[in-house]
């Protein structure tokens, strides 16, 4: 906090102390929710010119990383919209389709054979506002507020969100078919 | 989106709870009463609890697949760099309204008055460059393809491309294609006539020999007896044309003597050029010693720098000359412009249109020679002593510019701009890269100018050295505001110390006697430090300052783990 209080009073050697603390794990977060490596590249350094830019706003009685990532998430969905890229490539058509709920133990076989670079392979497969949901909840740990609050909808839609996206998570990942047995019950 | 209704707060008994319930319940977004439903529900029925572990664990699996670090973080991502994006449209639209004027003020200054005299001297629109430059001995379509503004609007283009996509050029892969693609495009430019190459200590083309197409030689002793039916570049000690030329003679050559016909234009750098026979059109010669025979004929114009002139024979039209000494015997079918130390027009001469010499001393004109008007003489006066306000105003004007093309350059290429500094700041070693880059770069681009390397590599490597030596005044300011105002490597402070320094050198180089050396020195040094940083740049053992970030601990505060609930 202190590091944090010295960035917002102009101190430049705070502010490199700051970037280097958590430029990682941003650029960590933009890899993930970003299409390539160099628009994650784009994505950090623009984020953390923003963030010198807000970082007077910034509220102390609040976490800063919540905060940061809020404003990385916010960033990159802009970035994601602005590239034309927000319609999730199977949204539209497959909404109104119900989800077929997994057979458990194929769900739990399928979880305990995959390795953490299959699933960040299977990600960057998804759409991008399924990845990007992903990625908010459980990268960086972002509430349902906050994250219907990024993408632009209605709080009670977020669980959907999620939940579409891991049946495309799982069907990339090769064994969607296989898991759906059971139907929606 | 359509958003379906979803009533998740009571899972009907006696039947698997849904999925979406389930994942709600595990994410603890369920208020008390549905959790406990849900509870409930998962102690009696094992179906739901598994499905509920396996959301669990993928939840988990999710946090940790992307939470592994499997890439450090970029070497551009290592320090902070404040991009200048925002705020900065005005810039642009004064560097480009600089850029204009800087551009009317070249053409006004220089092309304009050079494209006049040219003109009279019987060079026509923008054949000068055409000519001079890219009329390279592969490929003659140069000629006609290119004006200047031609070059000046596909350069612009080029940079556009190169801005608009920089994103991909980032990828070596992606500029390995463009810049293939521009090695095929030049490749695939076939020569309009074929182009015969000969080399050796001693070349001669016999009486009967009769060459279709350009001809490229180089040697001691080149002898051209017989008839070449496309232009000739030579590069020899001594140059004989006894025969017959039908396109142009170009070279460098240090004697060079034309008895016989050469139907298109002479262009040479040469010690002596002796013309006892026939230039069907212009001659441009720069020599030490130039002598048109009373026998030898230009059928257009003679444009010509060196020591000493003589001419006795004909010029069909202009004589532009630069010269110590020129004596005028001959006939000249146009007017004469002419600077140097010593004119003289002796009784044989006729001149058709008028004659402006601009000399240290009179002309000796002798009084039976024929003017069509008596001599314009005007003596060379030495103005560097007598600075004009308009000297101070365009002083002050570009060193704005300077300012200016500092900005843009700390802007696009902020580390690098910082690391060119540092360098700069060892003196001895930008001092010694300075000399050995100044000298050898644009000898070594001269040099593949005029040889097979090629006009296009050669051209290249004179721009990226011009280049270089503009920016060495920001780079040497940058470090003299260094060392009148202190470190800082943030953007504006630094940038306010280019500033500074980029004012302190220009008042420094601005001193009569001591400021044009004191340029020199710091074109020398601003352009070792460049390459002082590009070479550290380049070298594998520097590169890796990039920190390879680990795996953050568990304990880190980015980003927490994900809770889940409810087992």
């Amino acid at each position: 906090m202190e590091l944090i209080a010295r960035a917002r009073t102009g101190d430049t050697q705070a502010w490199g102390d700051l970037y280097r603390e958590y430029a990682p794990a941003i650029f960590r977060f933009c890899r993930r929710a970003m299409p390539t490596r160099e628009d994650a590249e784009d994505a950090t350094m623009e984020i953390f010119m923003k963030l010198r830019d807000k970082l007077v706003q910034y509220d102390a009685s609040r976490s800063f990383t919540a905060w940061l990532y809020k404003i990385a998430a916010n960033h990159c969905w802009d970035m994601l919209r602005r590239k034309k890229a927000r319609h999730d490539k199977d949204m539209d058509d497959i909404e109104e389709v119900p989800l077929e709920c997994p057979e458990p133990n194929q769900l739990e076989k399928l979880i305990e054979e995959r390795t953490g670079e299959e699933v960040r392979r299977a990600l960057d497969k998804l759409g991008m506002r399924a990845r990007m949901a992903l990625v908010m909840r459980y990268y960086s740990d972002m509430s349902y507020d906050e994250i219907a609050d990024a993408l632009g909808v209605r709080r009670q839609f977020v669980g959907v969100v999620l939940l579409r996206a891991r049946h495309e998570l799982r069907q990339a990942l090769g064994e969607s078919s296989a898991l759906a047995v059971g139907g929606a019950r | 989106v359509n958003e379906p209704e979803m009533k998740h707060d009571q899972p009907p008994d006696n039947a698997c709870l849904d999925e979406m319930t389930l994942l709600l319940y595990a994410e603890r977004q369920l208020d008390r009463e549905a959790a406990q439903g849900v509870s409930l529900h998962t102690q009696t029925c094992a179906r739901c609890l598994t499905l509920l572990r396996a959301l669990d664990r993928e939840s988990r699996l999710l946090t940790r697949s992307m939470l592994e670090q499997e890439e450090p973080l970029p070497a551009r991502l290592a320090e902070f760099h404040a991009q200048v994006k925002r705020n900065m449209q005005w810039i642009w639209g004064l560097v480009f309204g600089l850029a204009a004027l800087g551009v009317y003020e070249l053409y006004a200054t220089y092309i304009a008055p050079w494209q006049t005299q040219l003109n009279e001297a019987g060079f026509t629109g923008n054949n000068l460059l055409s000519l001079v430059v890219f009329q390279g001995a592969f490929w003659k379509g140069w000629a006609s393809m290119f004006g200047l503004f031609q070059v000046l609007a596909v350069m612009v283009m080029a940079g556009a491309g190169l801005f608009a996509f920089r994103r991909y050029l980032r990828r070596g892969s992606a500029m390995a294609v463009v810049l293939s693609g521009l090695g095929v495009l030049l490749a695939v430019a076939s020569p309009a006539t074929a182009t015969e190459f000969r080399k050796s200590d001693s070349v001669t083309i016999q009486k009967d020999e009769v060459i279709k197409g350009d001809l490229f030689v180089t040697g001691n002793h080149v002898r051209i007896e017989g008839e070449v039916d496309g232009d000739v570049y030579a590069f020899a000690e001594q140059l004989e044309v006894s025969g017959r030329i039908n396109g142009d003679l170009l070279g460098a050559i240090q004697t060079e003597r034309i008895s016989g016909v050469v139907e298109g234009n002479v262009r040479t750098a040469a010690h002596d050029v002796t013309i006892t026979g026939t230039v069907e059109r212009s001659v441009l010669a720069w020599n030490d010693s130039f002598t048109l025979d009373s026998g030898g004929k230009i059928g257009r114009s003679l444009t010509v720098g060196g020591d000493s002139i003589v001419l006795d024979g004909k010029i069909g039209r202009d004589l532009l000359g630069f010269f110590k000494n020129c004596t005028i015997s001959g006939l000249v079918g146009g007017s004469v412009r002419a600077r140097g130390e010593m004119l003289s027009i002796t009784s044989g001469a006729e001149i058709d249109g008028k004659t402006r010499f601009n000399g240290h001393k009179e002309p000796n004109v002798s009084a039976d020679a024929k003017l069509a008007s008596p001599v314009e003489f005007s003596k060379v006066e030495h103005k560097h002593e007598a600075r004009t306000a308009g000297y101070y105003l365009w002083r002050i004007i570009f060193t704005g510019a300077f300012i200016l093309f500092g900005l843009v350059l700390t802007g696009l290429m902020p580390r690098f701009a910082v690391e060119t500094v540092e360098s700069a700041g060892q003196m001895g070693a930008s001092f010694g890269l300075g000399v050995l880059v100044f000298f050898g770069v644009f000898l070594a681009s001269l040099i593949a100018c005029v040889t097979v390397v090629g006009l296009f590599v050669g051209l290249s490597s004179l721009m990226l050295w011009a280049l270089m030596l503009m920016a060495s005044e920001v780079v040497v300011g940058g470090i003299v505001g260094q060392w009148i105002m202190g470190r800082d490597h943030e953007f504006w402070p630094f940038f306010l110390r280019v500033v500074v320094g980029v004012i302190a050198v220009r008042v420094v180089t601005s001193v009569p006697f001591i400021g044009g050396w004191a340029g020199f020195a710091v074109g020398i040094w601003g352009m070792g430090a460049i390459s002082l940083a590009l070479y550290r740049r380049l070298q594998p053992a520097l590169a890796p300052k990039i920190p390879s970030v680990p795996l953050p601990p568990v304990n880190t505060p980015l980003p927490p783990n994900t809770t889940v609930g409810g087992i």
